[in-house]
């Protein structure tokens, strides 16, 4: 067909109930509110690694829909989450990325979390500890014991990230990620793991927009090279498994490196229980992506900033038994693909950059086609119309029509 | 000192050519052993993270191989400026700090009706050169652009 008219443009496509969808989910201020509230403050999502954090009163804090938290390891090794929020009169309680409570600081003892503007102290258990001018200020109406920190739910798991969420009432993380774990759960857990890489990007473009990247393989087009030198039949056969609650695998194959231009074999560095040079990749909804490639495991976690904002932040990890030539050698794996000066990142957020071009908040309603039926391989796109069938039930609109109510695409649940 | 100016001049010629995109240009500086690596600490993971480690080999096939990405062509501007030289004892080596700061300047990275033609900070660091120097010349045997960001957004598959 030659180049369409307005009416041609914007209609339907020959294709069924959710194999598009209408590009609003990416560009709407009231959807991306929803999805905040109702996605993000209820979905488990690992923040840091336990690396980050390796001896008593150390921390970390970071936001998941705007909302501020610390992580912290106590005493008795335990690592707890907290709202990074004093009860006070609502002061961030730690403003640094990281560091250590082992130390005072100006406002506050050591060995205790102090929010600098009224010197109110809390314990690595969240318990407030010590409130500045207690007697004199609330006489004994108000006591410590009712002004604890705000705790989160928060477990470590899977290779020893630390996972938060902020809904007391939502399922455990064992039920909402063990199943599309299980291809990776031995080689994650057989030892500790140690995160040596850690870059952030801020793009403008919606975050569903990366994961969607992450979730086919289709855009290999885009890393035109690599296709070319590096992919054989064994690659494109590759199937997406569709898991519970919107997450997918991407079933792994034998990497042939050699034939990879530029690259070298990864076997002698393979993660425990893992065959030389296999590549495993686990997208958890709304917006997460583990990714092991033999030597080196990435994780990937996106924070909604906006519609069009997007902050992804990029972990690398290798074993912490690692002697040092060998921690060399995972981050130069890791790197020529994954660095920020690889070959496939730069290209990969070029493209949803590209696409954040076009689906400004405001611009006009259109379809984005999810259609491509490949037998579940990684040609085909059955990982987004999976995690849409998802986003669909948890915010109750339908991706191909958002205002309208969600209803399941039968014929397309069925042929996931 | 004649050591100094020949190393000074070597660093910002440098400068112009990776400015210029004279990639095997600036290449011909490097003496056959050159190592070449972009780091940065994070004290988010509490570590000294190497996000680019290549000898003058992995260089020249990154090089050649930049016709077949995908790139961000929005050019990049270096401001270097030399702190301090150090000649070795012996006057065949010396080591160089210099601070730089990279500015791009928009073309089709972004939204280019917007964005085209606008200069942004991409990176800011210091340059940790080691130098040969014989027979008056000097080559480059080892560089480190020790960066201060963490956040890189899209990267580049270019040289810094």
């Amino acid at each position: 067909m030659a180049a369409r008219t307005h009416d041609q443009w914007t209609s339907q496509p020959p294709l069924k109930q959710g194999e598009w969808i209408d590009s609003r989910v990416y560009t709407d201020d009231k959807i991306f509110e929803e999805e905040l509230e109702k996605i993000f403050k209820s979905a488990w999502v690992p923040v840091c690694h336990e690396s980050e954090l390796p001896k008593a009163y150390d921390f970390r804090t970071m936001t998941i829909a705007r909302e501020p938290i610390i992580v912290c390891r106590g005493p008795d090794n335990q690592v707890r989450a907290f709202l990074n929020v004093c009860p006070h009169r609502g002061m961030m309680i730690e403003r640094r990325p990281s560091g250590s409570f082992f130390e005072g600081q100006p406002s506050g003892n050591p060995k205790r979390m102090t929010c600098m503007f009224h010197a109110w102290q809390f314990d690595m258990k969240g318990s407030c500890v010590y409130v500045s001018r207690e007697k004199e200020g609330y006489q004994d109406r108000l006591g410590k014991d009712d002004v604890g920190l705000r705790r989160l739910r928060c477990e470590v798991k899977f290779g020893g990230f630390i996972w938060v969420n902020l809904n007391d009432k939502a399922p455990d993380l064992e039920s909402w990620a063990g199943k599309p774990f299980e291809c990776l759960r031995k080689s994650l857990d057989a030892e500790p793991l140690e995160v040596f890489h850690y870059h952030k990007a801020i793009i403008n473009t919606n975050y569903k927009l990366w994961h969607d990247t992450n979730c086919e393989f289709y855009h290999d087009f885009m890393h035109y090279h690599n296709r070319v030198t590096g992919f054989n039949e064994s690659y494109f056969a590759r199937k997406n498994e569709a898991f519970d609650n919107g997450h997918i695998v991407v079933g792994t194959y034998e990497v042939d490196y050699d034939k990879y231009e530029g690259f070298e074999s990864r076997a002698a560095l393979s993660f425990p229980h893992l065959p030389p040079n296999q590549w495993y990749m686990i997208d958890l909804f709304p917006g997460i992506n583990f990714n092991l490639r033999g030597s080196a495991l990435r994780c990937d976690v996106v924070t909604p900033l906006g519609p069009n904002k997007t902050m992804i932040e990029f972990r690398g990890l290798g074993l912490k038994s690692d002697s040092k030539a060998d921690r060399m050698t995972r981050i130069n794996h890791h790197n020529s693909i994954w660095g920020p000066f690889g070959r496939n990142l730069h290209e990969d957020l070029i493209g949803v950059q590209g696409q954040g071009n076009t689906m400004l908040p405001g611009t006009e309603p259109r379809r984005v086609l999810h259609g491509r039926q490949e037998n579940q391989t990684i040609h085909d796109e059955n990982g987004m119309r999976h995690y849409y069938a998802e986003w669909g039930k948890w915010l109750n609109r339908l991706p191909s029509s958002p205002d309208k109510p969600y209803s399941a695409p039968a014929s397309v649940t069925a042929a996931e | 000192m004649p050591t100094c100016e020949t190393v000074r001049d070597a660093i910002y010629k440098a400068t112009m050519l990776l400015d210029d995109q004279k990639w095997n240009d600036w290449l011909s500086l490097c003496d056959d052993e050159f190592e070449y690596s972009i780091t940065s600490w994070s004290p988010e993971i509490n570590y000294n993270m190497t996000y680019l480690e290549a000898h003058k080999e992995d260089l020249r096939h990154l090089i050649d191989l930049l016709p077949k990405h995908n790139t961000d062509h929005s050019p990049l501007h270096r401001h270097t400026t030399v702190y301090s030289i150090s000649p070795s004892e012996d006057g065949k080596t010396a080591t160089a700090i210099s601070s730089v700061i990279i500015y791009q300047n928009m073309l089709d990275g972004a939204h280019s009706h917007i964005d085209a033609g606008e200069s942004r900070l991409f990176v800011i660091g210091r340059y940790f050169d080691t130098l040969k120097i014989e027979d008056g010349k000097v080559s480059f045997l080892k560089r480190e652009l020790k960066l201060d960001n963490r956040r890189l957004d899209k990267g580049s598959h270019w040289p810094l």
